[in-house]
């Protein structure tokens, strides 16, 4: 189960598994999103490389327009992830 | 537990609600789920994206190692190709120069504790494990 959307404050939530077969829709989602943003990850249980590589597209583009996506509410073992990544020397990271 | 999923990311669902269940029958340390999770994904991923010529289903077999796991993806009539050799990914780069993909086989080196593949009569075999830190296994 994965779901995207904008909570009341205009923050990106992603709740449930971003997976190779969740990517493409979450990659269509960010692709309408306009300026930097937080993406509230608070809900998210599990991101692979391919929900990495929706991140890392999606914050290339809008860091060229000055702004990009922060991650806030990062669960430890994604924390990991973005660390082996190096995904923690991209994006500003803020864990639960 | 020994199982063949189709070449489809759509099964990927199927492989995570087959893994919890070995998971919980065979009292498998629950800290391990998301490393094996990722294992699997990022492996039975690169397979049915890389071995395009290949029709039939990738069979994942799940053996319990104490309260570790030991999992073996199979893939017949495919071409050599160790994933154990891929190439490092430069994680240390600037966001300009980073570009989307190659960290899917990095990332399996980093969660897993062994991992060996073997190549024969066509037939891929890769073979990880992953051991619990709270284990008293030999």
């Amino acid at each position: 189960m994965f779901e995207i959307g904008f909570n009341q404050d205009g923050d990106v939530v992603l709740t449930g598994r971003l997976d190779a077969a969740q990517a493409p829709a979450a990659q269509a989602f960010l692709d309408g999103v306009e300026r930097g943003c937080v993406v509230d990850m608070a809900a998210l249980e599990y991101i692979s490389s391919a929900g990495l590589g929706v991140l890392l597209r999606t914050h290339k583009r809008l860091s060229g327009t000055g702004g990009g996506l922060e991650l806030h509410n990062v669960n430890g073992h994604i924390g990991d992830i973005f660390s082996y990544s190096g995904f923690d020397r991209l994006f500003v990271i803020r864990s639960r | 537990m020994k199982k063949a999923y189709a070449r489809d990311f759509s099964e990927l669902d199927a492989i995570v609600a087959d893994t919890a269940a070995f998971f919980a029958t065979h009292a498998i340390d629950p800290n391990l789920r998301p490393k094996v999770d990722l294992a699997n994904e990022e492996l039975f991923v690169n397979l049915v994206t890389y071995n395009t010529e290949a029709r039939g289903p990738v069979t994942i077999e799940l053996c319990a190692a104490g309260r570790g796991i030991e999992v073996t993806l199979t893939d017949r009539d495919v071409d050599r190709f160790d994933p154990t050799r891929a190439g490092d990914v430069d994680v240390e780069s600037l966001l300009a120069e980073r570009a989307p993909g190659g960290l899917g086989l990095y990332l399996v080196s980093k969660m897993v504790d062994t991992i060996h593949h073997e190549y024969r009569d066509r037939t891929s075999k890769i073979t990880f494990t992953n051991r619990s830190a709270s284990s008293e296994e030999g």
